[in-house]
């Protein structure tokens, strides 16, 4: 399908220079390379200013309570693991109220891509300080700078287990084009950090702030792609190393991927043998009649006494 | 040797003895005997030490609850003999070690048999685990079982160690032989039939899984957990997706993500975590995703008392999340009764597309079992609107998007499934309109966004009009005429039946509604029936009368006269019969003066 196709004609309500605009065409590109047929993506957001993009991408939308997309996208993804499961929402959203999900996933490693939309404020409710904003920073929207330390998300990810650690830019489209096409390829669960500005609240981590800082993670200088066991414990650390970098210079690209981890559904595979085939959503429970097909001699002989 | 209808039989002893198992035999000595039994676990939040107990009541009748009083008692330990001797009815027997317990004078209307269980376990055992054995089979030869059924069923314990059942079989010889030896006092009439026992949480988990329920999520949480171990222990063959997820909030919404993904999913949890739920269940409403969520009540608020029983949650399931929502609320009365409703929520969710929540309590959930007499029907499923074809039919499609949420005659919308080609739409928690877009946004206030959000909310309100009509009305249980109707709900069903039958076989004439549908009540049902009763009280576990509050709100019937009981213990049927007679006195006198 063309990169068109994935647009709808739903009114963008975005601030002009939201670094929004610049994840939605580069996700409409990365669905459009990946080639699915739209009605197999599920794209699950949450609330905030990033919630609104399932409505502007023509695919299956789940907009959700604010901070609990992951575990939904969780329940539909083992229900139905056929579809391309994305999860859209903001670093308030993943890092502040749904945090514990966040790092939950990782011990799961579901195969899907989360896309964190990472500006540092709540922008919806006017720019309180987000789980990204440093500490001792005060944006344009705070009275006092921010007392709380920041989260990295890149160190958080690796620590919880996420098999596929990665931070783009929301204005360099291609190269986060890139990442979500490789994100959605990898077996397991994906975190993309994508840092953006937000013109109308923070008036700190701006265009001219990340333009002069970023730089890119790339062959031959970087590898973070883990092939095999031996190379587990030297890339891990490397990536975390990495992680810590910010400041002056921010890298961004592929710090880390391992599909030597099992996903989620290769461990369930292991238990329920015919789960690929037919897992939960897949099942036919019923003949067309409506006559149960569950065998329910099996049930019967649970009964304690028989 | 005096042949009796029921008898009770309660054992107690300190937390890690294994006196649930303990008791779990001797249930099925007798339901292997052809007798119907009921039982009661007196748990503990603790593994080891403190006090545990475990009453079984078997008859050769349906059996409901705890029965009246204690007729053997067998304590294990000092703290067990002082808890519960006052229990033991005139003509009981209590049968102690008298290396552990220490007996009081009681007179002549109870006997006391000292019985050497731990010395005896010892014989066969450097353990003192064994003692139960012994015990167990004393009792067997008291209430006058044979030993070969005692030898069967611990060999079938033990099916994968047949040395320790050889042992422990050769140890209960002995304890049978010491109940031999005081001989046969109260017994019951005995068959080869057997009887199967289940407790709620296993009937509900058997039919949720008929139902087709292919995606179990959980976080654990007494006494909801023996789904979450049921559902596990039976993924392989029946294809179970169970997911064990970091809180309730993420159980909740896995479960709805599943259930949004096509399959049929459930969750189960107690008070507490149904709390965290909450925001989650409008979510299902909001989206109108079927859902199917289980509350299995302890005693609260807070963390309250893990393993004691209530009916406290009504209340919270009915006032759950932000604004009004539709919602189905079912009460299993017991473990026979939970199959059948874990078959009818499935299929009211999927029609309706709501959210429907389940209370069960740990009085019927966690040991409490009782017999099951009758075979599960198989049932039919109907998945309402859930399309499985493409279609793109105009009136559905807008070249983009499907309907989801298009206004219908009967209100509710046609489901297609993430994944069907050409079917994308999004399901919002915003307010939305008919093809799921914002209506809180960029629209909102809007003349026209105003008028579709009440739409919108009348659409989702009004399945309930429709849902109402096919909730049941409450069973009448005995005579059609009463002097007494006692109104119960879900668990405090059982000991009013049980009261019930004992009045009115002493000249009483008392009847019983039993509901188990709860909301949204068929008021066109129940209003007669609640106003042709001659006088009526209601029972139920919480200091309110939450389902009496339920009943004044819906139906403008105050019922005054309550038994209500909050102490985390069961509901006995003497304090049911105890309330029934001052109130009949009392309409006596009234009519005297």
């Amino acid at each position: 399908m063309a990169f068109s196709s994935f647009k709808t004609d739903v009114w963008v309500d975005w601030c002009p220079g939201c670094g929004d605009f610049g994840i939605l065409s580069a996700l409409q590109m990365a669905m459009a390379e990946y080639k699915k047929p739209a009605s197999d993506y599920a794209i699950f957001s949450g609330i905030g200013c990033s919630g609104k993009i399932i409505h502007y991408v023509n695919s299956t939308g789940i907009h959700n309570l604010h901070g609990r997309s992951i575990p939904m996208a969780i329940g539909a993804k083992l229900a139905n693991p056929r579809l391309e499961v994305i999860v859209a929402g903001g670093d308030g959203d993943m890092l502040g109220i749904g945090v514990g999900h966040f790092v939950s996933a990782g011990r799961r490693n579901v195969d899907l891509s989360v896309l964190l939309f990472d500006n540092g404020v709540y922008g919806l409710t006017k720019g309180q300080a987000a789980p990204t904003l440093p500490r001792g920073i005060k944006t344009k929207s705070l009275s006092e700078p921010n007392i709380d330390t920041n989260l990295n998300p890149i160190a958080l990810a690796l620590t919880a287990g996420y098999t596929f650690v990665a931070r783009a830019y929301a204005y360099d489209i291609k190269f986060l084009k890139d990442l979500i096409v490789r994100a959605m390829k990898h077996r397991g669960s994906a975190l993309l950090d994508i840092l953006q500005a937000c013109p109308t609240y923070n008036d700190i981590n701006t265009k001219e702030f990340y333009g002069s800082r970023l730089y890119k993670l790339e062959e031959p200088d970087w590898d973070g792609v883990v092939r095999k066991p031996e190379e587990w414990n030297d890339k891990y650390s490397k990536a975390m190393q990495k992680a810590l970098e910010w400041g002056d210079k921010i890298p961004i690209g592929l710090f880390y991927q391992n599909e030597l981890v099992p996903s989620y559904e290769d461990r369930i595979s292991q238990r329920l043998t015919a789960y690929a085939e037919r897992p939960p959503a897949l099942q036919s429970i019923s003949t067309s009649d409506g006559t149960i097909m569950t065998d329910l001699s099996e049930l019967l002989k649970s009964k304690r006494v028989l | 040797m005096q042949e009796v209808k029921d008898i009770t039989i309660r054992l107690g002893a300190a937390a890690g003895d294994g006196i649930q198992s303990a008791g779990e035999i001797l249930a099925k000595l007798l339901s292997r005997s052809g007798t119907y039994i009921s039982t009661f676990n007196g748990n503990q939040s603790a593994i080891r030490g403190g006090h545990v107990w475990f009453h079984v009541h078997a008859g050769t009748h349906p059996v409901y609850s705890m029965g009246y009083g204690v007729d053997y008692l067998l304590p294990f330990t000092q703290l067990a003999y002082d808890e519960h001797y006052s229990l033991v009815n005139k003509g009981g027997i209590i049968i102690y070690d008298p290396s552990a317990v220490t007996a009081r004078d009681l007179g002549a209307d109870i006997s006391q048999i000292k019985s050497p269980f731990l010395a005896t376990a010892l014989k066969y055992d450097k353990y003192p685990i064994m003692k139960n054995t012994v015990a167990v089979a004393e009792v067997a030869a008291l209430i006058g079982l044979g030993f070969d059924v005692v030898e069967e069923t611990i060999t079938s314990q033990f099916a994968k160690k047949p040395e320790i059942a050889k042992k422990n079989v050769e140890a209960a010889k002995e304890g049978y032989g010491f109940g031999v030896q005081a001989g046969v006092r109260k017994a019951l009439k005995y068959s080869d039939k057997r009887l199967p026992f289940l407790h709620a949480n296993y009937t509900f988990s058997i039919g949720a899984v008929a139902a087709g329920c292919r995606f179990y999520a959980a976080y654990p949480m007494s006494p909801a957990s023996p789904i979450v171990h049921w559902m596990t222990a039976h993924a392989k063959k029946l294809g179970i997706t169970v997911f064990l997820g970091e809180d309730e909030i993420s159980v909740i919404n896995a479960t709805i993500g599943a259930a949004h993904a096509g399959a049929r999913a459930m969750c189960a949890t107690s008070g507490g975590g149904f709390a965290l739920m909450q925001e989650a269940v409008g979510e299902a409403a909001m989206t109108e995703t079927p859902v199917v969520v289980v509350n299995v009540m302890r005693t609260g608020p807070s963390t309250g008392l893990p393993t004691k029983t209530s009916q406290g949650d009504l209340n919270m399931m009915l006032g759950i999340s932000q604004d009004d929502f539709p919602r189905a609320i079912f009460a299993p009365r017991n473990a026979p009764d939970a199959y059948d409703i874990a078959v009818r929520s499935f299929d009211i969710a999927e029609r309706y597309q709501m959210p429907v929540m389940v209370l069960l309590d740990f009085q019927i959930a966690d040991g409490g079992y009782m017999t099951i007499d009758h075979d599960f029907e198989p049932v039919d499923i109907n998945r309402g609107k859930l399309l499985n074809s493409d279609g793109t039919d105009k009136e559905l499609h807008n070249g983009t998007w499907f309907r989801r949420y298009q206004l219908t005659p009967d209100n509710i919308s046609p489901r297609p499934l993430p994944g069907t080609p050409n079917m994308m739409y999004v399901a919002k928690t915003d307010e939305h309109d008919e093809w799921g877009h914002d209506l809180s946004d960029v629209l909102a206030g809007l003349k026209e966004s105003v008028l579709m959000r009440e739409k919108m909310q009348e659409k989702r309100m009004k399945k309930m009009e429709q849902l109402k009509a096919e909730m049941k009305a409450p069973e009448l249980v005995g005579q059609t005429r009463a002097d007494l109707t006692v109104v119960s709900w879900g668990s405090s069903a059982n000991p009013v039946r049980e009261a019930m039958e004992v009045m009115n076989s002493s000249g009483l004439k008392i009847n019983a509604l039993e509901f188990s549908d709860i909301y949204p009540l068929n008021t066109q049902a129940i209003v007669p029936l609640l106003k042709s009763a001659e006088r009526l009280m209601i029972v139920e576990a919480n200091y309110t009368s939450q389902f009496g509050g339920l009943l004044r709100k819906e139906i403008g019937i105050d019922i005054k006269d309550a038994l209500l009981k909050y102490n985390g213990e069961p509901i006995y049927p003497v304090e049911v019969e105890r309330m029934v007679r001052n109130i009949m006195v009392k309409e006596v006198e009234s009519h005297v003066h």
